[in-house]
């Protein structure tokens, strides 16, 4: 089905809003993902660092006791035999760090003095083993925060020894300060670490160790207090993979099977989300990180980021553990991203509704000028532009139809040979009947050709070619041969010009086509006969000058040898003739005679070219012989008319009869050349009189003088003429059996009149 | 040598051709009359076929052709003689055609000359007999009977062969009547036989019919 202009223009602005919506919403999750989960690693780092720092800052005061306990042990400030003093020294340490549960002293004699926070009737106690002499008694005190005594008691149980405690024999063994691994402190069952720091005498033997004990339960307490996202957990981990400090604190405590306490190892932690992230580290595994580990995970379907920031430092080899949920950081921009779906949906539907409404305000005008249009209603519709143009273009489409038909028909009905030429391979791509008609080829052949196929063999060096004019904008206008499909040569004139575009591209050449092989034939035919007739007329004018003489001198010729035959008749009477004068008499006869043999044979000579006669159109003849006279009449501004009905073929030397009517014009022409007169044309009228077709010239110059004898050989009117051209004239008709007179009765112009035997006449020689 | 009864008429417009032409034909003892021009000849001639026309070919207004012509159809049978100064074949062909003794160029020589003139003068003196004779069958002709005569244009009309008997079936008469006007008519116009009458009356012209 074919969708509505509204529909589709409503399911496009819909569909493109929605998908540029779509495309800003994910490239910006994407993009704010990314950048978010970095934060949040970044952050989970960050928590990691504090966390380490904060214990380290925890632990550190443990150090700098130990320390300054076992230098004030060593330099005898306090000594291990003044319980009371080291008491002192002892609970003004512990009381100066809250996160001390204790802080004691023990000695090689086996001596113990500890303050410790406790519980019972006050906040501190102090206990305080004493050997002398092999005897031991130990004895509990507990204080108030200002070392007053709220108790005091022996204890007569107690058999604690220092030197047997690991810390002790630790310390001893390394001569150094010493870290424990956590443990669970048995008093206060919470875990902590214990430093324990060597006293060295004088000597350089030990004398005792100090110890400062410290609950790191706190150290859970800050990993509690730590704001990981909303539900993000740090855990601290011992080397051993123990979970030592954990925001819920009693998670890290197990029992152990002799009943003591213990940590909880990470495989094992109740904590499911971090037994997933970290219960896979094995020992091994938790000692060799070496550097920060930042991974993600997936725990029952939700997505977490965790990280692992290695040891604090070789003494206290614990890696901080930390997870967080991702949605912890990415939640908002998830839930901005379905949010973000949802507007774009709700604007691409705004936007498509909208968009049908106005495809709809748009089309409706539109599909009513389209009916309109369909109808041909000229009533305007909504826009009157629309409908001007409307018109406009229909009729612009319909001047265009006509012009294609007309041209398509002046095209193919033209008279003349038309052709559409390939500007670049030179080959028909159109071509009328006429050109078809013209070289005897298909309409199809023509157009698997192009002109240089069929050019005349002679043609091909001659002239520029079509292409070449055409290409460099000249209009191409020649007349060439080309052979015809038969073989036969033709004539063509061809005018052919290159149509462009507006940006001037080539398009085509268009080239009519004119047969002119007739007029050319013509042409040739008169060339010809120019040709015979100054030929002839050269030699015919000393025939005719011949045979002018030869009357001229005949006469006197006849004369003499009349008078030489009287004159020797006239002797030959008388007595005693004398022989000498009859001889002379005689030779004179003979040599009058071969003065006429002389006259004869020259006349002979040239009478030779008088040609054979021949049956011929004199209507051709005239027009032949106009186009030869034509650039005299033209330059003297004659014209020159020819009437006559059907003639029929005249029978004489056809050049002979050419020559006549040539002098005859010409002298015509020249009569108007000479005159002044305001009509000058040359009329040539012909008719059939009997068996003789009557020529008549007739000018409109200033006539013949009466005294002129136009006939008289050697005498003529003009200045330059030998008086030859009528007698030669007349000569010429008479030997071709006609007669060729002056028509002396017309009043107001000349007539020169001449006949031609019609036909096969009867002086057939 | 020459027929002094016989008359050389010499037209030419050259007055020196008609000086010294007829000053020789004379001492050749030929009578010569001579005329500058066709229309003299025709003012002076008086249509009697004694002797022959020597005429010039060119001459300005009437030429010899036209001469030639002019007395044909006058009914002249003078035998003439060109003589052109520049004589063109078809010239003489039509002169020729029309019956002249010959076209003779000029110069000639005399000799030919005076072959051609008797020649001429014999022509004329046949045509003077051929005259006298019909003269002499007209004469016979007139005196038969008018039935004579009608056999006679039926007999030559109608070839020689033609029988008594047709021709007494068209006159309405006995085939024996008919010998007999058939041995009288052959009596009368002096004539043995039928041919010979058929002869004479075509060549006499004794019927103005279009045989």
């Amino acid at each position: 089905m074919k969708l509505s202009l509204g529909a589709l223009l409503a399911i496009c602005l819909a569909g493109l809003q929605f998908l540029a919506v779509l495309t800003v919403v994910l490239l910006s999750y994407v993009t704010s993902e990314r950048v978010l989960l970095n934060h949040a690693r970044t952050l989970l780092s960050d928590l990691g660092n504090n966390a380490i720092l904060h214990s380290k800052g925890f632990l550190e005061p443990a150090r700098g006791t130990a320390e300054l306990a076992k230098r004030l042990a060593e330099n005898d400030i306090v000594a291990s035999d003044d319980p009371e003093e080291l008491e002192k020294l002892l609970f003004q340490q512990l009381s100066l760090a809250p996160q001390f549960s204790g802080v004691y002293l023990g000695d090689e004699q086996g001596n113990f003095v500890y303050v410790n926070r406790g519980d019972g009737p006050a906040q501190y106690r102090t206990k305080i083993v004493s050997v002398v002499d092999g005897q031991r008694s130990t004895r509990l005190i507990w204080r108030d925060t200002d070392f007053g005594i709220v108790l005091a008691e022996d204890d007569p149980t107690d058999n604690f020894d220092p030197r047997t405690r690991p810390w002790y024999i630790t310390a001893k063994a390394t001569r150094d300060i010493i870290w424990t691994d956590p443990y669970i402190f048995f008093s206060s069952k919470r875990p902590g670490i214990t430093a324990a720091s060597p006293v060295i005498g004088d000597t350089g033997d030990l004398s005792g160790v100090v110890g400062v004990d410290i609950e790191i339960d706190a150290i859970s307490g800050f990993l509690a207090r730590l704001k990981i996202g909303q539900q993000g957990t740090a855990m601290i981990l011992n080397r051993n993979g123990d979970v030592i400090a954990h925001p819920d604190p009693d998670l890290i405590k197990v029992e152990n099977a002799d009943g003591s306490l213990g940590f909880v190892s990470i495989e094992d932690i109740p904590d499911p989300i971090a037994k997933t992230a970290f219960g896979d580290l094995t020992t091994q595994d938790v000692r060799e990180i070496g550097y920060e580990v930042k991974s993600e995970f997936e725990h029952d379907g939700a997505k977490y980021v965790s990280t692992l920031i290695p040891a604090l430092s070789d003494e206290l080899p614990w890696t901080i553990a930390i997870y967080a949920p991702e949605d912890d950081f990415i939640g908002g921009i998830k839930e901005n991203r379905k949010r973000n779906i949802w507007i774009a949906a709700g604007v691409a539907l705004a936007s498509g509704l909208i968009g049908l409404w106005l495809a709809q305000f748009i089309n409706a005008p539109v599909r009513d000028f389209a009916s309109n249009a369909e109808r041909g209603d000229a009533a305007k519709g909504t826009y009157p532009e629309l409908q001007d143009a409307r018109d406009t273009l229909i009729s612009e489409i319909e001047q265009r139809k006509t012009f294609e038909r007309e041209f398509g028909a002046t095209f193919d009905l033209a008279s003349r040979g038309m052709a559409q030429i390939d500007p670049v391979t030179g080959r028909f791509v159109r071509v009328n009947t006429h050109l078809s008609d013209i070289l005897g080829y298909s309409d199809a052949e023509l157009l698997e050709i192009g002109l240089v196929d069929i050019l005349h063999p002679d043609e091909r060096a001659a002239g520029p070619s079509i292409r070449d004019a055409v290409n460099s904008g000249v209009e191409y206008n020649q007349e060439s041969r080309f052979l015809r499909k038969d073989g036969e040569t033709v004539w063509l004139r061809i005018n052919a010009i290159m149509i462009r575009d507006e940006h001037g591209v080539a398009l085509h050449t268009v080239a009519t086509v004119d047969d002119v092989t007739t007029q050319k034939l013509a042409e040739t035919k008169i060339g010809d006969l120019n040709r015979d007739l100054s030929h002839f007329s050269r030699v015919s004018m000393m025939g005719q000058m011949a045979s002018g003489l030869a009357h001229e001198l005949n006469q006197p010729l006849t004369a003499i040898t009349q008078n030489a035959d009287a004159a020797l008749l006239t002797v030959q009477a008388q007595k005693n003739a004398d022989p000498e004068l009859i001889e002379i008499l005689n030779e004179l006869d003979g040599q009058a005679h071969r003065g006429a043999d002389i006259i004869r044979a020259l006349r002979g000579f040239v009478s030779k070219d008088s040609g054979a006669k021949v049956a011929f159109d004199f209507g051709e003849l005239v027009d032949q012989t106009f186009r030869l006279v034509h650039p005299e009449s033209v330059q003297h501004d004659i014209e020159m008319n020819f009437n006559a009905a059907t003639l029929p073929h005249v029978y004489g030397n056809r050049i002979q009869v050419a020559q006549v009517l040539v002098n005859l014009l010409r002298n015509a022409i020249q009569a108007i050349a000479d005159s002044d007169g305001q009509v000058r044309r040359i009329d040539v009228n012909a008719s059939v009189n009997g068996n003789v077709l009557q020529v008549c010239v007739d000018d409109t110059g200033a006539g013949v003088s009466p005294d002129i004898d136009l006939f008289a050989q050697f005498e003529t009117s003009k200045p330059d003429g030998m008086g030859l051209g009528l007698t030669f004239s007349r000569a010429i008709i008479e030997a071709n059996g006609g007669q060729l007179w002056f028509d002396e009765k017309q009043a107001s112009k000349s007539r020169f009149c001449f006949t031609v035997p019609t036909g096969k006449g009867d002086i057939d020689v | 040598m020459s027929d002094h009864s016989m008359t050389v008429f010499l037209v030419d417009d050259d007055p020196d051709i008609r000086s010294s032409l007829s000053r020789a034909l004379s001492k050749r003892g030929f009578n010569v009359e001579t005329f500058p021009s066709a229309a003299t000849f025709l003012d002076g001639y008086d249509g009697l076929v004694d002797g022959c026309l020597l005429l010039d070919y060119g001459m300005a207004d009437m030429n010899g052709l036209e001469l030639q012509q002019h007395l044909a159809d006058a009914g002249q049978t003078i035998p003439i003689i060109f003589i052109t100064g520049h004589g063109g074949i078809a010239e003489s062909v039509t002169a020729m055609k029309a019956g002249a003794v010959d076209f003779l160029e000029k110069p000639f020589r005399q000799q030919t000359l005076v072959d051609c003139i008797n020649e001429a003068f014999a022509k004329a003196r046949r045509i003077q007999e051929a005259a006298a004779k019909n003269k002499a069958h007209h004469d016979n002709f007139a005196r038969l009977t008018m039935r004579e005569k009608e056999i006679t244009q039926l007999m030559v009309s109608n070839s020689s062969t033609i029988s008594s008997k047709e021709i007494g079936r068209i006159l309405d008469i006995s085939p024996r009547t008919v010998d007999h006007h058939r041995a009288r008519i052959l009596e009368k116009m002096a004539t043995k036989t039928v041919a010979e009458l058929v002869d004479i009356c075509l060549r006499a012209e004794l019927f103005q019919v279009n045989l």
